[in-house]
């Protein structure tokens, strides 16, 4: 096993010819998934000594190419050529040895290992005995390597006790340890606050200038301005543009990212007249992060909250949940302050269905009846003896209301589609009586034709009188089914639409910055 | 523990005598032996609750071959052979197969314990050599033979899981083995590895066993596989999430030891005993679950 070498601090100069000589050269790169276009002969040269940002909403193929990349996924068309040469990756092996490391959004680290331990993990120092580990060389080379990267961080400590951007740091120092030449790192600032993200920065600019290729996938657009040196914009699989930061302003990027109007898959048949409120949050603040929110949902009401991931989207539905504890502000459903369980909640009529339905909203296993009835048997049957018969007849009353394609009652949820699986969890919520729908991210995983069917369902579930917030990062959905939007950055409301104001762009340009 | 021993010696003195203490530390040899195996499967998201019936299996295997008039090595190697064949199964069936620990290891436990029982026809074997229980009772530099050899099983242990490759990946596969496998390691044969490293120790514990017993007996060390997750448990290794350390485990071992003994003085029942043990690992449990949340 090769000894790792630190590569940071001596790396080659790399003069005026550098950056303009391509390290790694994608072209013409192709990929189609069943039924989604999800590249069209994309192209991308990333250089070294250049941060090379890549920007685009979600679906714009910015994880696919990432994908492909690093050998999760092969193109169907297309060349990736290495230093001019052309080069097969196909698996994260092969990436690995040309020098491409990812840094995940979600980290691969073992927790109780230390830093040191995680950096060189899988390529431990041998000691004096066969099999035995040189611990304090390994402690001795990480402090090398981190001090070398003008990270201040005890290579002894373990990670758990280290916060996210430590964790992302460590992350950093594996890759460079593993003689990463190109690193690609997708939306780093996500989850690190402001004075986190000024040493990301600092960091990121200082490999960039030892000569490391750095490929930033990011929707903050100002960090696009301030730290890149070639930005690309890709739209619906397509790249519309490659240009220079100096060339651009963050309008022209919102711009380029939204480009023609969105097909709509959806159209609002009737709007309601809002009832009484069914949700108010005041002035909340919660140690999670959430800052001053305000918000209100009135029955009949189908209320946006859009934001990027990491925005403070998900605190605001725990917060909603009870889940969370809450520094100040309060949280009122149906006039009552909210229930510190989720438990309680669901007594309350608050529905929370889930990004997650899988693994959160539904008994895969079991049948839809029984899913159907889950959260309901307490209010159908209080004294605990379940009636076949009265059971039976609840569950089909719902299959009929919701149109719910499934051929029995009897039949596992498992085998139905996403769509279905999604109504189940929606008619699971009603027969237990709520009256506030939350959904996260619904259409996640969901084809086109799906996605119709689940945006009128939740207009079904307005006119019935329930009221709806819709969580979503895709702004589109937002537009095609709101009655009106709030938009979140970094914790805070930073913007409330009205139905007139409502567009993509307005959105998108709420969500990438705090103005 | 402190709390323990006060209590026992203020109660009856003889506790605290030299006597006594090793007496603690004899009836401690084997329980350590098969809990640290026993904490680095548990730091690997695993547990292995076979090992009490193997160990007894072990002890059987070694006194009919010595019955028979095998030499002690020979008899040694048999007892080591049949305990790390069923770390091996273990393994194979947890780590190359993917079954869970649990259903795997009960599994193991009734084969062990039967097989036991059919070699015996369910009797103890006696007989053995004279000379064979004498190892048992020398104490070389005045230390007895059962905790040096325990002691040295310690340091093993402790040299294996801090300072070894294998021991790094022991908490990695617990912590995150995506991670691991992600860094190019085989994940899955030191995982498999573990296990039958758990068979090693078993084996030595089993000729500690079968000399202080001066017999095989097929059911005796049965229950031993709770007092040694119990005593991980104390030590304070986690049951998910590769977390824990090793000394936790010595110290655990020596609770349960210290609190055997001082109830045996007080006369206490032995079935009274396990359920004080077990009041004692939940209690340690639920203030560790409390003292987790606060900080």
């Amino acid at each position: 096993m090769a000894r790792p070498e630190i590569v940071a601090g001596q790396a080659a100069p790399v003069a005026d010819a550098g950056p303009s000589i391509p390290l790694l050269e994608l072209e013409g790169i192709s990929k189609r998934f069943p039924g989604v276009r999800a590249l069209e002969g994309v192209s991308l040269a990333v250089c070294a000594s250049e941060v090379h940002m890549l920007v685009g909403e979600n679906g714009a193929g910015k994880s696919t190419l990432m994908k492909i990349l690093y050998g999760a996924h092969r193109a169907d068309e297309g060349v990736i050529r290495f230093k001019g040469q052309p080069v097969t990756v196909a698996t994260p092996a092969d990436a690995r040895r040309l020098g491409i490391a990812v840094i995940f959004q979600e980290f691969s680290l073992v927790p109780f290992l230390s830093a040191a331990e995680n950096i060189f993990l899988g390529r431990e120092f041998r000691g004096p005995i066969p099999g035995t580990v040189d611990r304090r060389r390994a402690a001795r080379e990480a402090r090398a390597l981190l001090d070398s990267l003008g990270i201040d961080l005890d290579p002894a400590t373990p990670v758990h006790r280290l916060g996210v951007a430590a964790q992302q740091l460590v992350e950093i120092a594996k890759a460079l340890s593993q003689n990463a030449r190109i690193l690609v790192m997708d939306e780093p600032t996500a989850a690190l606050s402001d004075r986190e993200c000024e040493h990301l920065f600092r960091i990121v600019r200082r490999l960039r200038d030892e000569g490391v290729a750095i490929v930033y996938i990011t929707h903050r657009l100002a960090e696009v301005m301030a730290l890149g040196d070639r930005i690309t914009v890709l739209r619906d699989g397509h790249k519309v543009a490659e240009l220079m930061p100096g060339e651009t302003s963050t309008d022209d990027l919102v711009r380029m990212m939204v480009g023609r109007p969105v097909k709509a898959v959806f159209e609002r048949r009737v709007r309601f007249e809002p009832g009484e409120a069914a949700l108010e949050i005041r002035g909340l603040y919660t140690p999670s992060g959430l800052e001053n929110i305000d918000l209100t949902v009135r029955a009949h009401e189908i209320v946006g909250l859009a934001g990027l991931v990491g925005a403070g989207r998900t605190e605001v539905a725990r917060a909603i949940f009870g889940a969370d504890p809450v520094s100040a502000g309060e949280t009122r459903v149906f006039g009552k302050p909210v229930q510190d369980t989720p438990n309680k909640c669901v007594r309350q009529g608050i529905a929370l269905i889930p990004e997650k339905r899988k693994e959160e909203g539904l008994a895969l296993i079991r049948s839809v009846q029984d899913n159907l009835l889950m959260s309901a048997l307490w209010r159908l049957f209080p004294r605990g003896w379940v009636r076949p018969r009265p059971a039976q007849e609840a569950a089909h009353r719902m299959v009929e209301s919701l149109r719910i394609a499934t051929p029995s009652l009897a039949r596992p949820v498992r085998v139905l589609s996403g769509g279905t699986q999604q109504k189940i969890v929606v008619g699971k919520w009603l027969s237990a009586g709520c009256r506030l729908f939350i959904f996260d991210e619904p259409t996640r995983g969901i084809d086109v034709g799906a996605k119709a069917e689940i945006f009128r369902l939740i207009e079904d579930l307005a006119e019935r009188g329930a009221a709806v917030l819709l969580i979503s990062s895709e702004f589109s959905e937002i537009v095609q089914v709101a009655d009106h939007a709030y938009v979140m950055y970094d914790g805070r409301i930073t913007g409330h639409l009205t139905a007139a104001e409502l567009s993509e762009e307005a959105l998108l340009r709420l969500a990438v910055s705090r103005e | 523990m402190i709390l323990l021993i006060t209590g026992f010696a203020s109660v009856r003195p003889a506790f605290l005598s030299l006597p006594n203490i090793t007496n603690i530390g004899l009836q401690s040899a084997i329980l350590l032996i098969i809990a640290l195996p026993q904490t680095m499967i548990i730091l690997s998201e695993g547990i292995d609750i076979s090992m009490g019936a193997v160990l007894s299996l072990g002890g059987v295997v070694l006194a009919m071959v010595l019955v028979t008039g095998g030499p002690v090595y020979l008899a040694f190697l048999a007892a080591l052979g049949a305990a790390v064949g069923f770390g091996a199964i273990n393994g194979v069936l947890v780590c190359l197969v993917g079954m869970p620990a649990f259903v795997v290891t009960l599994g193991t436990f009734g084969m062990a314990q039967g097989i036991a029982e059919v070699l015996t026809d369910g009797n103890v074997v006696v007989g053995l050599p004279a000379g064979f229980e004498a190892f048992y009772a020398a104490r070389p530099l005045g230390i007895p033979v059962p905790i040096l050899i325990a002691a040295a099983a310690y340091l093993v242990a402790h040299g294996l899981l801090y300072h070894t490759r294998f021991g790094t990946y022991v908490f990695a596969i617990g912590g995150n083995r995506e991670a691991l496998v992600l860094s190019g390691v085989h994940a899955r044969w030191y995982h498999f590895g573990i296990y039958a490293l758990g068979g090693v120790f078993v084996g030595v514990a089993s000729l500690l066993l079968t000399a202080r017993m001066n017999s095989g007996h097929p059911t005796v060390a049965i229950g031993m596989e709770f007092d040694a997750i119990a005593a991980v448990a104390l030590g304070g290794t986690s049951f998910e999430r590769g977390e824990g350390w090793l000394l936790g485990t010595l110290l655990g071992v020596l609770v349960i030891g210290i609190l055997r003994n001082g109830l045996d003085l007080l006369m206490v029942p032995s079935s009274l005993q396990g359920v004080s043990i077990g009041i004692l690992v939940i209690a340690t449990m639920m203030l560790d679950r409390w003292g987790g949340r606060r900080s």
